[in-house]
């Protein structure tokens, strides 16, 4: 029963405590994770093919062409984008989180249900939906008024068509940031205001507005950084349409003769936005981003819609048809048709896209890819934000701010620019992984740690800190610790987590697309592929599948999480 | 004097590809019944091949089905594959073991690089000349032509464009289709002979009629099947032959001012790591039972066994337009960029 | 059960020093609380104790060896020690007798043993029915009482209190300081409590340490501290006192705004000031020709038991004054206060 405390060889051992070395490990290779690409994406922009220190790429960025043009077609984009977003976002977010609208539960669930479906595939979906002459809304338009052969109502070859198709995956997170904000905020703020004879519209401008308008506005660039970065949408409608915007621009640059030098000069400008933007949502923000939406507390006062309530559902309801199931239901009726414009009869269902699909000797492979890549880096990458987020809600190590910034700062790379970095990082000793699934791991880890990263640090902090030194001194290590009592009280948001990371690789094409080959393709490639091939009933096919997949991953995975899990009260 | 031999037949036939005289030409290698056994124990073949999706997987499979050899098949843009392999052999992967293109200028930098082994299936040697590509460097196992076309429903015979030039009138503003030399090789082919044919200034005019722009040549003629764009500009004829057969409502314009051909070379690569498998391969591409499958799905073939379905136009009736190896090897970069700068993508 | 000593012990965040050159000696088997307001440093000196927090200077014993100091500490985990949280900390994912047991399987005792020794304990706290219930199922003092069973059901060296009861309600908090004082006395660890209720010391505590600004102002027994502080702010922390403040004008005479005060204890300042402490139940009430000092009642209010005047002197100081229920004397009357010299209180400062 003796302590053994005498030794002062013991002491020291106690003041490095052992476990800390693991959770050192990670936070280097968090450096690492971070720092190895940007270094080299820097040391790229500014030397030349020899590798001589020389401004030729920053100064090609002149180029009209080459840059500003397809520059200032971003920034538009993203900007209708962001606008259309908010638009339908903050109605909808204010009518489930504050009115008495029926069925407020399905219209949330109905918007988580667009997280699961990846742009690429929405994109795609929509050619089917709203291409000019084939785009099946506009055979019903000429159809029913009877306009002429090449007269039509949508065209999404266009900018306005790319910020719809954006705008329809940009604004679940919107939502998100809003519904949270309006859920949380104190109703008693709007009862006050109202008490002291404040109407209804006023009460809405002085107290509601204000409050709500920092999340509106931190959602507003969300979606303008997702329009932004994106690359699957507008390179699936824009290049159709004839131009550019940066991200393709910067993929076309990795075409024959691959220019990486130049490319990383054009990511730059994109990286200093991103970093602006996320500075500026921070400020705006606080610290409350990327947390989903959580349960409500308390019954909060609704505004009653009276007469209205019904046709607002509707208005909500069409919404979420038009953005949600439209574009899968528009998937099922390709993926079972030869060419996607005949009529859906009984003679021209057809099984044909299925073995197209698979017989594609690597489809499985392609599939078992995405599989392994997704649930590796979601179970790495959570493991990480869990150990991450550990060290810094603690304050479990010298430097741990420096951990957070770390693992924040990846959310200001967006994805195309990762893949430049990545690809010039990991092509050359000493990592050379270009070609294996490692480097794809690398990219999901990066890309996914800033959100899985907030998620968990949100869920450490609402644990008390007493639970876990209860446990360190009755006896139980630093590590037993995490794994006896913070693990299976994190358990949930551990499962949120994971499957965010998950479905963020499953979802994933713009730094993919650069760092993927034969060996190691993924599905969101594959069906890249497929459409410049034009195969768009077999996207439908391997859409349909991806999603089935990634749907029934994440049921397993909240399954599992609730297996044995406290029960009620808590 | 093989030589010879074949560059008298060459000369006899209405075909004229380029076939200059190297000295590194390969011996015609018989299909030795040892090869299979070793190709089998390299268990499987990875093929990068531009070939369209549908054929390239019949062809695969039917391989696949023959000697249970697993075919890892890579389908994309001739000019993705070529950049894929380079990317990859930077990189140290070696996972293409047979490639095929679109664009044969390829073969000629792949031999530069040193990265071929040439090889010539003997079967070949009973095809006419122009079936072996640059005295070895490549066979020719299938070959396509680049033609305009519209959609039978949507336009009427009388009202359709006859000639490139045609593509250029007013009335088909925002009705066409049009692949990217950027992807395909096809199309690489295409706008090298046009260029000299036409002029850029053909391109240049086209550009100002608002062209879907989509990238492979086996695109437009779905688009246009589709009904998304009445005409497509240019379109791989192996496709627009498998979508007609199918019933699709395709037809097919042969224009006065020529037919580009393009010719689809295969080669073994040098850092192949199933050597074996991949000369299987190549004996199987020129295989009656593979010539049979590219002509059911339109694709044009030297098997002079295989005849062409009868509603084809028949190439004796068509004005073609070749290109030598070495040029498109040559002017390919600056044909993209061209082309790129005049249609903005 | 060990002797806990703590030497010089300092712990600094930034400039500021939470706990400054501290020095406390726990004899083994005693209860020592330490009291203060938030911020004095307590909570970090029982983080310090428990080794969550390493120290910059001094060094903490137990039973003679050393387990902190500057150089390192030994892990919380291997100091065998126990300690009660200001939020239970119970873990909701386990039941009452999961969360009791946890501390015993981690010690690897036969299976048999830990049964017999968790029933035991949920016994003696009166949690037997409870043994198959979460946590979240149990009452505010159902909790508390799981908290004090898992500490103590592993038998520590040391037993660490964190403001246990600051959660409860007063009824409860009254019934729990007890029951705290009545295990201690059936199992006589050396403990270490915190709180900031003197109340709670008084009851539980053989030591009361009352500490500020990271320092110990004053240690002593219970009565020790409450009838003989040193200073004001040790006076003024344990239970309502008056003090006046004035110049030394003897060997034990003090003269406050002309009110000459005599005090039998105490320490003076050296600077001629005079510090006075007086609790306001030692101070008698009559009749204004009665008393040294004579004065007009302000407030009168009726408490039931006793009735709380506040009395202001004609000299100028205002003083408190507790009074039995009998001694009636109404808002505006003259009155006499009595200040006995046995119960004025000279204080350093």
């Amino acid at each position: 029963m003796s302590l053994a405390l005498n030794t002062t060889r013991r002491l020291r051992l106690g003041h490095v405590d052992l476990s800390l070395i693991p959770l050192g490990l990670a936070g280097l290779f968090l450096a690492m994770l971070v720092l190895l690409p940007l270094g080299w994406l820097l040391a790229y922009t500014v030397t030349d093919e020899s590798g001589a220190l020389s401004w030729t790429n920053v100064v090609e960025l002149a180029d009209t062409s080459l840059f500003l043009e397809p520059f200032i077609t971003t920034f538009g984009i993203a900007l209708g984008v962001a606008s259309l977003a908010c638009l339908l976002a903050v109605p909808l977010a204010w009518l489930v989180a504050r009115t008495d609208v029926p069925a407020r539960r399905l219209l949330r669930g109905l918007v988580m249900v667009s997280f699961i479906t990846p742009p690429f595939i929405g994109a795609v979906a929509w050619v089917l939906l709203a291409a000019p002459n084939s785009g099946l809304l506009n055979q019903y338009y000429r159809g029913i008024t009877g306009a002429g052969t090449f007269d039509y109502l949508f065209n999404i070859f266009s900018a306005a068509g790319i910020i719809f198709v954006m705008a329809s995956y940009a604004f679940p997170y919107v939502f998100v940031l809003a519904a949270n904000t309006l859920d949380r905020m104190p109703h008693d703020l709007e009862e006050a205001s109202a008490i002291l004879g404040g109407g209804r519209w006023h009460t809405f401008r002085r107290v509601t507005l204000p409050m709500v308008l920092p999340a509106l506005l931190a959602g507003f660039i969300i979606a303008f950084l997702q329009a932004m970065t994106q690359f699957g949408t507008p390179a699936i409608l824009a290049l159709p349409a004839g131009f550019h915007v940066l991200t393709t621009k910067i993929w076309s640059l990795f075409q024959f003769p691959p220019k990486a030098h130049l490319a990383a000069a054009c990511a730059m400008p994109l990286l200093l936005v991103t970093i602006f933007l996320l500075r500026l949502e921070k400020t705006l923000l606080g610290r409350r981003g990327y947390t989903m939406v959580g349960g409500k507390s308390g019954s909060p006062q609704l505004a009653k819609l009276g007469v209205w309530r019904w046709p607002a559902l509707l208005l909500a309801l069409l919404l979420l048809f038009v953005t949600v199931l439209l574009p899968n239901l528009v998937l099922v009726r390709a993926s079972m048709l030869r060419s996607v414009s005949d009529p859906w009869t009984l003679e021209t269902i057809t099984w044909a896209n299925v073995p197209l699909v698979f017989g594609l000797s690597n489809t499985v492979g392609v599939l078992k890819n995405t599989l392994v890549t997704g649930v590796v880096s979601a179970t790495l990458g959570t493991a990480f934000a869990v150990l991450i987020a550990y060290l810094t809600a603690r304050r479990a190590v010298p430097g741990h701010q420096v951990l957070g910034f770390l693992a924040t700062a990846p959310a200001a790379i967006p994805g195309i620019v990762l893949g430049v970095a990545l690809f010039i990082a990991y092509t050359r000793p000493p990592f050379q992984l270009y070609g294996t699934l490692w480097i794809l791991l690398l990219a999901f880890l990066t890309i996914e740690m800033p959100p899985a990263y907030q998620q968990m640090q949100a869920a450490f902090r609402g644990l008390n800190p007493e639970l876990e030194d209860a446990s360190r001194i009755l006896g139980a290590g630093r590590m037993k610790s995490l794994a006896k009592v913070v693990a299976p009280l994190l358990k949930t948001s551990v499962a949120a987590t994971w499957c965010f990371v998950f479905i963020g690789a499953i979802r994933e094409l713009s730094a993919t697309i650069l760092l993927t080959t034969s060996n190691t393709k993924l599905v969101s490639v594959l069906i890249y592929d497929l459409n410049e091939g034009g195969a768009l009933g077999g996207i439908a096919v391997l859409g349909l599948v991806l999603m089935a997949v990634t749907a029934v991953v994440v049921l397993i995975a909240n399954r599992v999480a609730h297996v044995g899990v406290m029960p009620d009260g808590r | 004097m093989e030589v010879t031999r074949r560059t008298v037949l060459a000369a006899s036939t209405i075909m004229g590809f380029a076939s200059a005289a190297q000295a590194q030409r390969p011996e015609p290698q018989p299909l030795a019944p040892d090869l299979v056994a070793a190709a089998k124990k390299d268990g499987k073949i990875g093929w990068y091949t531009a070939d369209d999706l549908v054929l390239a997987t019949k062809v695969a499979k039917a391989f696949e089905a023959k000697y249970g050899i697993t075919v890892q098949l890579e389908r994309s843009g001739a000019e993705r594959i070529y950049q894929r392999i380079a990317q990859e052999y930077a990189s140290n992967i070696s996972e293409v073991d047979v490639a095929t293109t679109s664009d044969v200028g390829h073969t000629v930098s792949w031999n530069a690089n040193g990265w071929l082994t040439p090889f010539i299936p003997a079967e070949v040697t009973k095809w006419p000349a122009q079936a072996i590509g640059s005295n070895g460097l490549y066979i020719v196992d299938k070959f396509t032509l680049v033609t305009p076309g519209y959609n039978g429903r949507l336009v009427k015979a009388e009202d359709a464009p006859k000639s490139w030039n045609d593509l250029l009138d007013q009335k088909w503003k925002n009705k066409l289709v049009k692949a990217h030399p950027g992807y395909s090789g096809a199309i690489t082919n295409e706008t090298l002979a046009l260029s000299r044919t036409l002029g850029w200034e053909f391109y240049e005019k086209l550009a100002k009629q608002g062209v879907l722009q989509v990238q492979s040549a086996t695109d437009p003629p779905m688009r246009t099947a589709q009904g998304e764009r009445a005409i497509m500009a240019d379109g791989a004829e192996n496709t627009s032959n498998r979508l007609i057969m199918e019933g699709a409502p395709l037809v097919l314009i042969y224009p006065p001012e020529g037919v580009p051909v393009v010719a689809v070379g295969s080669v073994v690569m040098k850092r192949s790591q199933r050597p074996n498998a991949a000369q299987l391969f190549m004996h199987y591409l020129v295989s009656p039972e593979c010539q049979a499958i590219n002509v059911a799905n339109g694709a044009r073939s030297f098997d002079p066994s295989v005849t062409e379905p009868a509603n084809w136009t028949h190439l004796s009736k068509i004005k073609l337009l070749f290109n030598d190896p070495n040029d498109l090897a040559k002017e390919a970069e600056e044909i993209k960029k061209r082309y790129t700068k005049i249609f903005g993508v | 059960m060990s002797k806990l000593v703590l030497s010089g012990l300092t712990k600094r965040y930034g400039s500021h020093a939470a706990v400054d050159t501290l020095d406390l000696t726990v004899e083994s088997g005693h209860l020592v609380s330490l009291l203060g307001p938030s911020g004095c440093g307590k909570t970090t000196t029982l983080r310090l104790v428990s080794g969550f927090a390493v120290p910059d200077g001094g060094s903490i014993s137990v039973a003679g060896q050393v387990v902190s100091s500057a150089r390192g500490v030994v892990p919380p985990e291997k100091r065998e020690m126990s300690m009660i949280f200001q939020s239970y900390a119970l873990w909701p994912h386990l039941t009452v007798a999961e969360n009791v047991a946890y501390g015993l399987k981690l010690r690897k005792l036969p299976r048999a043993d830990i049964e017999r020794r968790v029933q035991a304990m949920l016994d003696t706290m009166q949690l037997r029915r409870f043994e198959a219930r979460y946590p979240a199922e149990l009452s505010g003092g159902q909790q508390q009482r799981v908290g004090l069973a898992r500490a103590l059901v592993v038998e520590p060296k040391i037993l660490l209190l964190d403001e246990p009861l600051s959660n409860l309600d007063a009824s409860l908090r009254e019934e729990m300081r007890h029951e705290i004082r009545r295990l201690h006395d059936r199992f006589h660890y050396t403990t270490i409590y915190v709180t900031h209720d003197q109340a709670e010391a008084m009851t539980t505590s053989d030591l009361i340490a009352v500490m500020r600004d990271g320092k110990i102002e004053q240690a002593g027994a219970p009565d020790d501290i409450y009838e003989r502080p040193e200073t004001e702010f040790v006076a003024r922390f344990i239970g309502s006192t008056n003090i006046l403040r004035g110049r030394r004008v003897g060997e034990h005479e003090a003269d406050c705004d002309g009110l000459r005060l005599v005090c039998e204890s105490g320490h003076w300042p050296e600077d001629g000031s005079a510090v006075v402490s007086i609790r306001p139940h030692r101070i008698t009430l009559s009749g204004a020709a009665d008393g040294s000092a004579p004065g007009t009642v302000e407030r009168a209010i009726y408490l039931g038991a006793q009735r709380h005047y506040i009395v202001a002197l004609d000299a100028g100081p205002k003083l408190q004054v507790l009074a039995s229920s009998d001694v009636l004397a109404h808002e505006g009357e003259r009155v006499g206060l009595t200040l006995p010299p046995a119960h004025c209180r000279a204080l350093i400062r």
